[in-house]
């Protein structure tokens, strides 16, 4: 892909003779050429068609068309330096470069290609590889078409805070590309489309620049807060040689260190949420690694106070007693200091707001309680897409990252708290402890109300499955909400990879490919991931089945179907009782039935073995006990489960 | 059933401190009628087919087994007090609501959590 300014002067004269020689044969023999072939001439194709007759000749001077080692070689020790373990993409040529040299200079290992059959998948499967191995993945995309595809996923990875690193091709010399397609697949600044979410994204104009740029994208990254880049592979970078005493550099890649919040403002929080009568803690995506949970135990420990965790990530386990989440209006009605730690909708969290045809507002905290506000999200913010929720009016907002703040945080609340106070909030804690124990009561009991029901309900299902995975080093993999939070109610989650969050900007699609991704990281620790997936998100993706089966990512796929976008058909419910005109055409255009979709069928398919339908709620134990024994034999598998709506 | 219906609607009235007229007046529900309707009007969707309800934010309340009163159920449908749809009149006449009261109060308990051994694992 040389321009002529980097062809030497010999090669390009025999490139100019010999162009100008297959031109001429070009204009002369046409219809030999597809006389040859036997195939019709396409009529007013303005792509010449190429001479084929020329190859049965031989030209007078031979051009070297080969090369030892190109741009795209260096451009793979570079994403070789950041340490990815794998690289997802749904092939294309405008990264046939990086491709070729990935597979074969790098050897297809570290990273490792992971053939995706959309660039949505690609994208999500990073989305849900991050939050279990806590480094991005790697992905490669066509310019301009791969990248549309993979918009919806880069979306939901930047309203869920997850650095994903993408790399597309484009062709940037006019005089580079191919008539026809390649135009079409070339932009003028190909990240345009995408820029509204994406943290960083560069366009490298050489591959020192390139290199530079590389290791930039991926600090900038995994700086809180957390979220995707994008840079540009030229398509003559890529294909060119790398010139002769070029010297090329790899900056190295320093250890990222995350913003703490400033001392004086977390001395002040430390001081109110210990001297506060009624002090709440709220969780949202605050908790990057493992450590992040243990430090939120040791704070809600030294204040027995009730933790409210909206399930961002798992911030706080689910049977600690403290863990006061299923009593969050309540606490949050009686508190004087409330601390929310990485919230994305610290408004929604402490407002309650009514959708009926007049939307009202109204607060949960009382008048005067102090809302203090710790996080990294104020560090960046983009204006157009609005996921950065309506404005809290808190008392103090200090910015930095919550899980590395929270050192200092839990020791200046201990300063705070003596002997004397040490036993009043001991007192305060066995209050939650009890609160806490009544709660998990409940949802056992809960759960018995439809556990004989067909289609299965939700919280049967649940339980199902706790039961195959309790005694498992297992992994949660999918969201939970359209699951009437029954995880989080039945189950003991303790470990950060036990629940991993939901999709950021809930654009179905996210489930079925971050849980191929969760499971992918999952694999070499040796964890039994499970995934409860909805049949609409599942029918966005569907071709992660074959990318899970094809790379034997084992994982278990229980179905939630509920036989259509239930969310949406609950939202046409509320628009046709508003305007008083019955539900009998409610399911028009939110419901999947006539035909009922055979998700067993399709998954057999795409080479995973299946089970189901199941109906009949008896049925599902044993099924959940044949697809168990498939998962630990290092397969994926799915079990088709038809559900209630919720 | 019938008399139990009442006794919860009469205890239902008094406990939201509500008139009793109209509950006094209220037409008698069918279980079977009210089966059919509960399923023809959407309630399945956020209270599910065995009135188990669903939690989160879209989730409805478990109506099965709470006791709720007959004046109270349809006060609740034609003026509701937090996310759920409004049902009026002309689209759910009273007599189809004292149908699926009748339904929903009819529903039979759950089992003993302690009779499901996965739920005592």
């Amino acid at each position: 892909m040389s321009r002529e300014k980097d062809v030497p002067n010999v090669k390009r004269r025999r490139f100019l003779k010999g162009a100008g020689l297959a031109g001429a044969a070009a204009i002369a023999a046409p219809l030999n050429a597809v006389a040859q072939t036997g195939a019709p001439a396409p009529a007013n194709n303005p792509v010449p068609l190429p001479n084929k007759a020329a190859e049965t000749q031989v030209p007078p001077e031979l051009e070297v068309l080969t090369e030892g080692k190109s741009g795209s070689d260096f451009m793979v020790d570079c994403i070789k330096s950041l340490g990815f373990e794998y690289m997802a993409a749904n092939p294309a040529s405008s990264f046939r470069g990086l491709h070729e040299s990935l597979i074969n200079y790098g050897g297809n290992k570290d990273p490792e290609f992971l053939t995706c059959s959309h660039e949505e998948i690609s994208v999500a499967m990073g989305h849900g590889y991050y939050k279990i191995e806590g480094k991005p993945l790697c992905v490669f995309a066509h310019g301009t078409v791969g990248l549309h595809h993979a918009t919806m996923a880069l979306y939901n990875a930047w309203c869920d805070r997850v650095p994903v690193y993408v790399v597309i091709g484009n062709i940037m010399d006019v005089q580079l590309r191919r008539p026809g397609i390649e135009w079409n697949h070339s932009a003028q600044d190909p990240a345009a489309v995408a820029r509204d979410f994406l943290k960083w994204d560069d366009n490298p104009a050489s591959l020192q620049h390139f290199a530079e740029s590389a290791v930039r994208a991926y600090k900038i990254a995994m700086t809180p807060p957390t979220l995707p880049v994008l840079l540009v592979a030229d398509g003559a970078l890529q294909e060119d040689p790398i010139p002769a005493g070029m010297d090329l550099r790899i900056p190295k890649l320093p250890r990222i260190s995350a913003p703490q919040g400033d001392a004086g403002a977390v001395a002040e929080t430390a001081r109110l949420l210990a001297t506060a009568e009624n002090p709440v803690l709220i969780a949202d995506h605050y908790a990057r690694t493992a450590q992040g949970g243990k430090l939120l135990v040791e704070l809600a420990e030294t204040l027995h106070c009730p933790v409210i965790d909206t399930s961002g990530r798992l911030n706080l386990p689910s049977r600690h007693p403290l863990n006061q989440s299923s009593r969050a209006r309540a606490h949050l009605s009686q508190a004087d200091v409330v601390l929310g730690l990485e919230m994305t909708d610290y408004w929604g969290t402490i407002n309650s707001y009514r959708d009926q045809i007049h939307r009202t507002s109204k607060p949960i905290t009382k008048p005067g309680a102090k809302l203090i506000s710790l996080g990294s999200g104020d560090l960046y913010t983009k204006s157009n897409y609005q996921d950065f929720q309506r404005f809290a009016d808190v008392d103090m907002a200090i910015t930095g990252d919550g899980e590395s703040t929270m050192p200092m945080l839990i020791e200046a609340v201990k300063t705070h708290v003596d002997a004397g106070k040490k036993s009043a909030f001991e007192t305060r804690g066995k209050k939650f402890a009890e609160m806490h124990k009544a709660d998990f009561e409940r949802a056992r009991t809960d759960a018995t109300y439809g556990w004989d029901a067909s289609p299965v309900s939700t919280g049967r299902l649940c339980a199902e499955v706790w039961n195959q995975v309790k005694d498992e080093d297992w992994s949660m993999a999918s969201p939970t909400a359209s699951l009437s939070y029954w995880p989080q109610r039945l189950w003991t989650m303790d470990k950060p990879y036990h629940f991993i969050g939901d999709g950021g900007g809930m654009g179905i699609g996210y489930c079925a490919s971050a849980s191929v991704g969760a499971a992918l990281a999952n694999r070499k620790h040796g964890r039994f991931t499970v995934a409860i997936q909805c049949d609409g998100d599942l029918l966005m993706t569907i071709g992660v089945l074959w990318t899970a089966a094809h790379h034997k990512i084992p994982l278990m796929f229980v179905m939630h179907n509920n036989r259509g976008y239930h969310q949406e058909l609950m939202h046409v419910q509320r628009m046709a009782n508003r305007h008083m005109r019955g539900l009998d055409r409610a399911h028009i255009g939110t419901t999947l039935r006539d035909p009922y979709i055979d998700y067993a069928k399709i998954a057999q398919g795409m080479g995973i073995a299946a089970i189901g339908p199941i109906s009949d709620p008896k049925d599902l134990g044993p099924a959940l006990t044949r697809a168990k024994a498939i998962v630990k034999g290092g397969e994926p598998v799915l079990v088709d489960v038809v559900t209630q709506g919720r | 059933m019938r008399t139990t219906i009442l006794s919860r609607v009469m205890t239902a009235a008094l406990a939201f401190g509500v008139s009793t007229a109209w509950a006094a007046d209220s037409p008698k529900g069918d279980p079977a009628k009210g089966r059919a309707l509960y399923m023809a009007n959407g309630c399945s969707y956020c209270h599910g087919t065995a009135g188990q309800g669903g939690g989160g934010r879209t989730g409805g309340l478990r109506i099965a087994n709470m006791g709720i009163g007959l004046e109270a159920f349809r006060n609740q449908l034609r003026h509701p007090v937090n996310e759920m749809p409004p049902y009026v009149e002309s689209a759910m006449p009273d007599q189809q609501v004292a149908d699926i009261h009748a339904f929903v109060s009819s529903l039979p308990p759950p089992p003993d959590v302690k009779s499901i051994p996965i739920l005592n694992k």
